[in-house]
């Protein structure tokens, strides 16, 4: 894609300040294992999207094709109506795919700083000392007060929010948060919640979240899906979902063994 | 304190070596040449260390850059400073088109590759007799400046400062963010809109044309190149033991580890010939064993105690 092309996306995006991410028939074989299987999804502007199912689903496969780790088997990804489906991480970024990782991984040698500033610099082009000035302004709305400090002296708490702070600095409009809640306790999950509610409502951000905390799901999602063996099994509302057979089937090991 | 450190130290070092000449021998002369090739090479190795590539091309390039900058002057007629400008733009041009290929390996199969490539342009030019003169290298008629030390060491000088200058750009610029978080993690490196490839086959580039720029002064102020002495495996070890004894990912550390290294090994050459290769090894193993940031790491760290001892 052209550079040209890029922009006038940016500044599409600025305009509607929306953003809509679809997937289609995506399919992701490693050999034999079908880890994404067919799957259609789609959503953008505020909605925040839960995304659940046991392990091995294909949740974070799912994430890491959208993101451009990984390129898919077949099937499209489209971001704003631009095929994004063979196009480098980096690309993505730049056009407003964000996420963050089920592992936390800092870059333990650059300052906590320094380590939000990389989104503002490579993602939308600023300087160093633009960045740095909106890398503070952000620190301070997520109330992560010391970005001075090297990244081994921050709580988990601060990491992740570090790890959001990170991803937020792309100006995603599409953001995936994978297991962000994993490792805090109940204070902290709670400061959180609230803070991923204000992004997505303030910033109009979708967010795509992981989770394997049900509370965390039923107190976000605007809608649930649910993944299993790869495959979508349910899709619609926190209550619908949790009341579908499939679903109770598919996290107890369900009816047919009753 | 800032001001001493910041602005008088360095102004004293500036001095000290342009004037350098003037108090020193030719003996003393040659030595901060020769000091000043390997710290241009340590600087350059260090650049690409940062994404946390090993290179062992240097003496590739070094030998390319030498081999060019001579061939310009023999073949062409070129004065001997544009040839080494040239020479090392040359090297550049040619790390770029490998560089396409070779940037995808990582780690050892990285390290591996180039090390072979600087073998594979030592046989190619051992096979070209007639036009680089084969096993016997080439003699220039005469060698830069005519032999004027002065002007040889003040060029040099020139050298090193532009190395310097480029390192520092490395450290203080958005590339230092880039390349530092290539190393960290590459994939968080993609995902927050790094062109991986692209910075690392800036970063070679740059730093190959360093080398053959490098490589340039030493055939132009020796006035000559062979297949052995121009793509020596000195040229890999010795910037490689400079840049851990003096400190890696920093400017300083190859400038210091250059210095302190290259006066050990001018004084173990007169007593223990060739034993000062053994020195080396040893070095390179007790910096890695006990003191992994090198002499300007450890320095620094010094001074951070300090500082928060005062505070």
């Amino acid at each position: 894609m052209e550079l040209s092309e890029c922009a006038v996306i940016h500044l599409e995006r600025w305009i509607n300040s929306m953003s809509n991410l679809e997937i289609r028939n995506l399919t992701k074989r490693f050999a034999g294992l079908v880890a994404v299987n067919n799957v259609d999804l789609s959503f953008g502007g505020d909605e925040i999207v839960g995304i659940i199912g046991p392990n091995g689903a294909g949740k974070t496969t799912l994430i890491n094709l959208v993101s451009g780790i990984f390129y898919p088997t077949s099937g499209q990804i489209l971001m704003d109506g631009v095929d994004i489906t063979t196009m480098p991480a980096h690309k993505r970024t730049q056009l407003g795919v964000g996420r963050t990782f089920q592992l936390i991984h800092p870059l333990e040698d650059l300052s906590t700083i320094e380590n939000i500033m990389i989104g503002f610099i490579f993602s939308q082009g600023f300087s160093k000392k633009v960045a740095k000035e909106k890398s503070e302004i952000l620190c301070k709305s997520l109330d992560l007060e010391r970005w001075n400090r090297s990244v081994s002296q921050l709580t988990i708490l601060e990491i992740k929010k570090m790890e959001i702070a990170q991803a937020l600095a792309t100006n995603p409009g599409v953001l995936f948060l994978d297991e962000v809640m994993a490792g805090l306790n109940s204070d902290e999950l709670k400061e959180l919640i609230g803070l991923i509610k204000k992004l997505a409502k303030e910033k109009t951000i979708a967010i795509g979240i992981v989770e394997h905390v049900m509370g965390v799901i039923k107190e976000l999602a605007d809608r649930v899906v649910v993944l299993e063996n790869g495959a979508i099994l349910a899709d619609g509302s926190f209550k619908a979902v949790m009341k579908n057979p499939d679903v109770i089937a598919a996290y107890l090991g369900g009816g047919n063994y009753a | 304190m800032k001001i001493l450190t910041r602005i008088i130290l360095p102004a004293i070092v500036v001095l000290l070596s342009i004037t350098f000449p003037l108090f020193a021998g030719p003996y003393q002369q040659s030595i901060a040449k020769t000091i000043i090739i390997y710290m241009i090479l340590a600087l350059s190795w260090n650049i690409l260390l940062k994404t946390g590539q090993i290179s062992f091309g240097l003496a590739g390039f070094f030998g390319i850059g030498a081999y060019a900058s001579v061939l310009l002057s023999l073949r062409l007629g070129i004065p001997p400073l544009l040839t080494i400008i040239v020479g090392g733009i040359i090297t550049a041009i040619l790390a770029a088109a490998m560089g396409m290929i070779i940037l995808r390996l990582r780690a050892m199969y990285f390290a591996i590759t180039t090390l072979a490539l600087g073998e594979i342009f030592r046989v190619i030019i051992h096979n070209l007799p007639n036009f680089a003169g084969g096993a016997h290298g080439l003699i220039l008629s005469s060698v830069i400046f005519d032999g004027n030390g002065y002007f040889t060491y003040w060029l040099f000088l020139a050298g090193a400062f532009f190395s310097i200058g480029l390192s520092y750009f490395f450290d203080k610029s958005k590339f230092h963010l880039a390349l530092t978080t290539i190393r960290d993690n590459e994939i968080t490196a993609k995902v927050r809109g790094i062109d991986i490839f692209k910075y690392l086959l800036i970063v070679f580039t740059i730093t190959a044309g360093m080398q053959g720029l490098a490589g340039g002064l030493y055939s132009q102020s020796f006035g000559f190149v062979t297949p052995e002495s121009s793509f020596s495996g000195d040229f890999i070890l010795l910037p490689i033991a400079m840049a851990l004894l003096g400190g890696i990912y920093t400017t300083a550390g190859p400038v210091v580890g250059a210095i302190v290294l290259g006066v050990i090994s001018e004084y173990l050459k007169l007593y223990i010939p060739y034993g000062h290769l053994v020195v080396y090894g040893l070095i390179i193993v007790i910096v890695i064993l006990f003191m992994p940031n090198g002499i300007v790491g450890m320095c620094s760290n010094t001074f951070r105690k300090v500082d928060q001892f005062n505070e």
